[in-house]
């Protein structure tokens, strides 16, 4: 299991259109991705499910922590966070 | 009795069922043909949007795409039909109510505006849902009960399914044409009924029509009370009745009077057709607070006039407004115990006035009988009486035909009136007695409150004995009575109403065919006699077993 802390680089947050794409993203791996807020109180999300992401409610600067299990782990975390940090 | 079936916006879908185990397969399927539908329609849009304007603007539809395949959503849904064996569109409805209350919870507005895609592709589904022709009438349960805020007109030729028993509404009349089809195919039907919101689809349910009453989870006792009307009423509906028109006789040939109320002017067209001999009670403030504001007294003389002549030459006892339980929105308070009725006219005389006005002017029109409401002194007849001189001597004045022998009685409901009508008799030309009202003040029961509805019982011996002492304090002083109230409308307790000595009934049009149908197939002598029996009784149920048997016997 990987994991690393992100802040969210897109200057309108995890809205629609960067959800979106966050999901093709993460279909793209075969590990599990979840995503959470650790500073606020909000449930995780799946990485692959773009409801529970638009529901982190993870606007411009607030901090995401990424992880990622699976064969390909490394590789997930490493294009997800390189993604959100815009 | 019957299972509740939700029917929600009427626009997408009409209803929320359990489903039978085996349905639970065909269901999923359902449900995953219209997410594949739906799929198909989004990715057409996204292939048409992108050719006109390029690949950046299409990315809406991509996130409607994601949601079809969003675990949380669709995986939720399938989960919900094949563990709570609830059809799609219910289960849809309940997954995305909890997603869109998640949403309305962020601090973010931009995200909370997102509900909307969300109610967007809820929206797409339900309608390639209904798409697939779901037989939705088929797959009911063969004891549905629809309820709802308001039943969707396209539902209403569906009525004629036989898995429907029975109809609850939060809004709409008596006079809706589902209430009147609903009323035609005997269905019982109970429209605006208060709160609705608490059931839900699947929970037991018992309408009563006749009494307007919708019980929710009942108890046992109350189910075997209302399988066995259920069963009784068959047994009656299997007795022959005879012509529909003529007189009503008892089979030892009493002679009846049956009387038909109604709460609204257009009602009497019904009524009339149907043969009925008098209207025994016509509430009217129903129509004279219709529009939420009082007439003016002119389109009063016209509505007066119109049910008159609608009547044809059949008379009608116009009951004055009586501002009662029913209405109690309008001033918000509960009236039971206040300014009712007459109590109401006297307090505000510009209204009665206005409203007796109008009758006077009216009353050229066919014969007319006036009613006051709540009367529970002597003084406010008086009172009352001088009003209606005044009201003379004001049409006189104005040189305005009326009829100046209109007879004038007066309702007997509270307990003052039911002790003192001997004493009133002299000061009025005849009596309709109010069961609904009396039995309500006898046995210390809001008829609103669902916690003590279950003790209102006709049968018990406080009200037959109060009945008898009606009948024999009346009968010296020769004035005629009409019992008007639900107690008449329902066979067992107007049969008590007969053997008490009562042979004067009015009730409401839907349970006229049945109490016709009573009185011709009982024997008059015998239901004396019955009664004389059942004064002796200790218990309600008791009474009630004895006379259903003696109404029922096959």
């Amino acid at each position: 299991m990987r994991e690393r802390d992100v802040v969210i680089g897109h200057r309108l947050g995890l809205h629609a259109r960067a959800a979106a794409k966050l999901v093709q993203l993460s279909t793209q791996f075969e590990s599990n991705i979840v995503l959470s807020r650790p500073d606020v109180n909000a449930p995780q999300a799946d990485a692959r499910s773009i409801l529970s992401i638009l529901l982190l409610s993870a606007g411009f600067g607030s901090k995401v922590n990424v992880r990622a299990e699976g064969t390909d782990e490394e590789r997930a975390i490493e294009s997800i966070c390189e993604y959100l940090s815009g | 009795m019957g299972t509740a079936v939700r029917m929600f916006d009427p626009l997408f879908v009409p209803f929320n069922f359990k489903l039978q185990p085996d349905q639970i397969r065909v269901e999923v399927d359902r449900f995953r043909a219209s997410v594949e539908k739906s799929r198909e329609q989004l990715k057409r849009v996204q292939a048409e949007l992108g050719r006109k304007s390029g690949p950046e603007s299409s990315f809406l539809i991509d996130a409607h795409l994601l949601v079809l395949q969003d675990r949380l959503f669709v995986d939720r849904i399938v989960e919900k039909i094949e563990t709570e064996h609830i059809n799609s569109e219910w289960a849809i409805q309940q997954v995305s109510d909890d997603l869109l209350q998640a949403y309305d919870r962020l601090n973010d507005d931009y995200l909370r505006e997102r509900r909307g895609d969300l109610e967007d592709i809820v929206r797409r589904l339900l309608h390639n849902l209904q798409l697939k022709r779901m037989p939705s009438f088929k797959k009911l349960p063969y004891d549905s009960i629809l309820i709802g805020k308001a039943v969707p007109p396209s539902t209403l030729f569906e009525l004629r399914s036989r898995r429907i028993v029975g109809l609850a509404t939060e809004t709409g009349s008596p006079l809706s044409h589902t209430a009147i089809m609903a009323r035609s195919l005997e269905i019982p039907a109970v429209m605006g009924a208060s709160d609705l919101s608490h059931v839900s689809s699947g929970d037991l349910l018992i309408v009563d029509g006749n009494r307007g009453l919708v019980i929710w989870s009942p108890s046992e006792e109350t189910l075997e009370e209302y399988r066995n009307r259920g069963r009784d009423e068959k047994k009656l509906r299997k007795k022959p009745s005879g012509s529909a028109s003529g007189p009503c006789l008892t089979e030892d040939r009493v002679r009846i009077s049956l009387g038909a109320n109604i709460n609204f002017s257009e009602e009497i067209k019904t009524a009339a057709a149907n043969g009925c001999e008098s209207i025994g009670l016509y509430r009217t403030e129903f129509d004279f607070f219709r529009e939420g504001k009082q007439p003016d007294e002119n389109s009063l003389v016209e509505d007066y006039s119109h049910v008159l002549k609608g009547a044809k030459g059949a008379p009608v006892t116009f009951r004055t407004i009586d501002v009662g339980i029913d209405q109690k929105t309008w001033e918000g308070v509960n009236l039971n115990l206040g300014a009712r009725g007459l109590r109401f006219c006297l307090e505000n005389k510009d209204v009665f006035k206005k409203q007796l006005r109008a009758l006077y002017r009216a009353s050229t029109n066919g014969p007319m009988r006036i009613l006051l409401p709540f009367v529970s002194t002597i003084d406010d007849l008086d009172a009352a009486r001088e009003v209606l001189a005044e009201v003379r001597g004001e049409l006189d004045l104005r040189r305005h035909a009326y009829d100046p022998g209109i007879p004038v009685g007066v309702m007997i409901e509270t307990p003052a009136a039911a002790q003192t009508c001997d004493l009133m008799a002299s000061h009025v030309d005849f009596f309709c007695l109010g069961t609904n009202d009396l039995i309500q003040y006898y046995l210390v029961i809001d008829r609103s409150d669902q916690s003590v509805m279950h003790l209102y019982n006709p049968f018990h011996p406080a009200i037959l004995r109060c009945l008898h002492q009606v009948y024999t304090l009346l009968q010296p002083t020769g004035k005629p009575i009409t019992v008007c109230g639900e107690m008449a409308a329902d066979p067992p307790s107007a049969a008590v109403l007969l053997g008490l000595g009562f042979t004067s009934l009015s009730v409401n049009l839907a349970a006229y065919p049945r109490i016709r149908r009573m009185i011709r197939s009982v024997s008059f002598g015998q239901l004396r006699e019955l009664a004389g029996q059942i004064l002796k009784m200790q218990k309600p149920n008791e009474v009630e077993e004895k006379v259903r048997a003696t109404v029922y016997r096959t």
